[in-house]
């Protein structure tokens, strides 16, 4: 008996075995547990607004005007925007100086600008996770952001509540959001330094949370000399990349938090988005072409651009950094590329 | 509405129209268009009234000014006028100020020479290996020709789509590039 009962023992007694899975299950389980636990005790008003604040954007439909403003500079747009047929549709179109207007379908977005002919930009690629990542409880937002529900407010004829979101790093701007109380619509929205400066305002002086928006909203009307740009993305039947490709280049470093976002594949080389789940940079490598960029730091609101020389393998490159983070950040990020070997697309330039 | 009577009305709102502007303005054949933009410039006037920045206890014109002169900014008075902040800022902001200091406000003024303050101390994280610059040049927007522009514009609709796509920004980003093209052109 006992020999029989040792064998039994020696039988399931294996690193994986049918006894070592209960073990293993119950600490992915304590684990899971402890994580949220976390995540409750984190958890506050704000956050529950801020959760539904990326799905709001997208699948409300509404029509309306706002105002974006930096500095002395004001523009108003008009906006029709819905979730039709599985897509994002969106027409803005200019209210103040030249005529103008962007009409986005799905990943399709043509640009009409004053003097500038008509740009079209599509198939930037998502990524993997972060178009998703963005709504996700994954995004822990309240790690680079104090966020406070700090009071309640009246926009375009809608009730909103506000949520400040406090940057926690000198890497990173402090927002403060309005929603619409029905929907989590972003109805206003400021971008400023911590508890200082604002540098730029967005908000709807018009608005009307509808479905019934005809089509006729979604067409372009202004006519421009067509300049289309025309992106490599991914030929037919060919897979989407699963995580966002530097070929020929890293990053040596970006502020805590920002993770990979949208990737487009632009014409001459690479371009890598990154996002904390509020503020996004792009970062875009280039060989530098025969027009000559001039170097160092613009600001435009709370974007800010910066550009920089490289040399690489005898190729000289153009570092751009675009985001709405303060000049200091483009920089080190602008300044922590480094290009190991020429990008694939970029053999054939000049 | 032409631009004529939009700086009318732009006058109008400091005060400074003259009587026969504002004449012309009132009988202007689109009511309906003068008061819609009316409403909205008094709107964002409004709103950027509202906007208290608590940059104001701070001179920093003698900062900005001895760096336009090519002159170092005294570093005891420098810490002096940073301590005059309010306590709630604390270092980030405090990093901030310094840094304003150095780049001065309103970017695209010309071109020149700026120093760059060393990150916060209290980042998260510092970069390692990074070579260290101690000027910047500011570009001037409005200084950038017409192929220049055209590479600046991609690079930003690229920006934009990234914030509408990935980063739940919807068209904030693309009103981004809207007041940029109107700051080159």
């Amino acid at each position: 008996m006992m020999q029989a009962g040792t064998g039994v023992r020696r039988q399931g007694f294996t690193p994986l075995g049918l006894r070592g899975i209960p073990k293993l299950l119950v600490i992915i389980a304590l684990l899971v547990t402890v994580a949220e636990t976390a995540f409750a005790e984190e958890k506050n008003p704000a956050a529950e607004w801020l959760e539904q604040l990326g799905t709001a954007i997208n699948m409300t439909s509404y029509k309306g005007v706002f105002v974006y403003a930096r500095g002395g500079r004001v523009h108003s747009m008009r906006i029709a925007h819905r979730y039709h047929n599985g897509e994002i549709q969106e027409r803005l179109v200019l209210q103040d100086g030249g005529s103008g207007e962007i009409v986005r379908k799905g990943m399709n977005v043509v640009c009409v600008l004053p003097e500038q002919g008509r740009v079209k930009l599509d198939q930037v690629i998502p990524s993997g996770p972060f178009a998703e990542a963005y709504t996700s409880r994954l995004m822990p937002l309240s790690r680079w952001y104090k966020s406070d529900l700090v009071g309640e407010d009246r926009v375009a004829g809608y009730d909103t509540v506000i949520i400040a979101l406090a940057a926690r790093d000198a890497y990173r701007y402090s927002h403060r959001l309005w929603l619409e109380k029905s929907t989590g619509l972003l109805v206003k929205s400021n971008v400023g330094e911590p508890g200082g400066k604002v540098l730029e305002h967005f908000q709807f002086t018009n608005l009307e949370i509808t479905d019934d928006i005809p089509d006729s909203e979604f067409e372009i009307h202004s006519e421009g000399r067509e300049i289309t740009h025309q992106l490599d993305g991914p030929k037919k039947g060919e897979a989407l990349p699963s995580s966002p490709a530097m070929n020929g280049w890293n990053l040596g470093w970006h502020p805590q938090g920002f993770v990979p976002a949208a990737t487009p594949k632009s014409d001459k080389g690479q371009a890598v988005a990154f996002s904390d789940g509020l503020a996004a940079f792009s970062v875009f490598v280039e060989p530098e072409q025969s027009v000559r960029m001039p170097v160092g730091v613009s600001r435009i609101g709370a974007t800010t651009i910066y550009m920089r020389q490289l040399e690489a393998d005898g190729v000289r490159f153009l570092i751009t950094v675009v985001g709405e983070v303060p000049p200091e950040t483009a920089r080190l990020v602008a300044e922590s590329v480094h290009v190991n070997k020429m990008p694939e697309s970029a053999a054939g330039s000049p | 509405m032409d631009d004529r009577l939009r700086e009318t009305l732009s006058a109008m709102m400091d005060d400074e129209a003259d009587e026969l502007s504002v004449r012309r303005l009132l009988s202007h054949g689109s009511p309906d268009d003068v008061c819609q933009q009316w409403q909205r410039w008094q709107q964002v006037r409004d709103l950027m009234h509202d906007g208290r920045s608590p940059m104001e206890g701070i001179d920093v014109s003698a900062g900005v000014r001895a760096v336009l002169e090519g002159r170092t900014v005294d570093p005891v008075r420098k810490k002096r006028e940073v301590h005059k902040t309010p306590v709630r800022w604390q270092w980030p902001a405090a990093a901030m100020a310094v840094g304003a200091l150095f780049i001065g406000f309103g970017a695209g003024a010309g071109w020149e020479y700026i120093g760059v303050v060393p990150a916060s101390s209290v980042a998260v994280s510092e970069p390692a290996g990074v070579p260290e610059t101690d000027t910047t040049h500011e570009v001037a927007l409005q200084g950038l020709d017409k192929e220049q522009w055209g590479y600046m514009n991609r690079y930003l609709l690229e920006h934009a789509q990234h914030n509408s796509v990935g980063a739940g920004q919807g068209s904030v980003g693309y009103a981004r590039l809207v007041s940029a093209n109107d700051s080159g052109h």
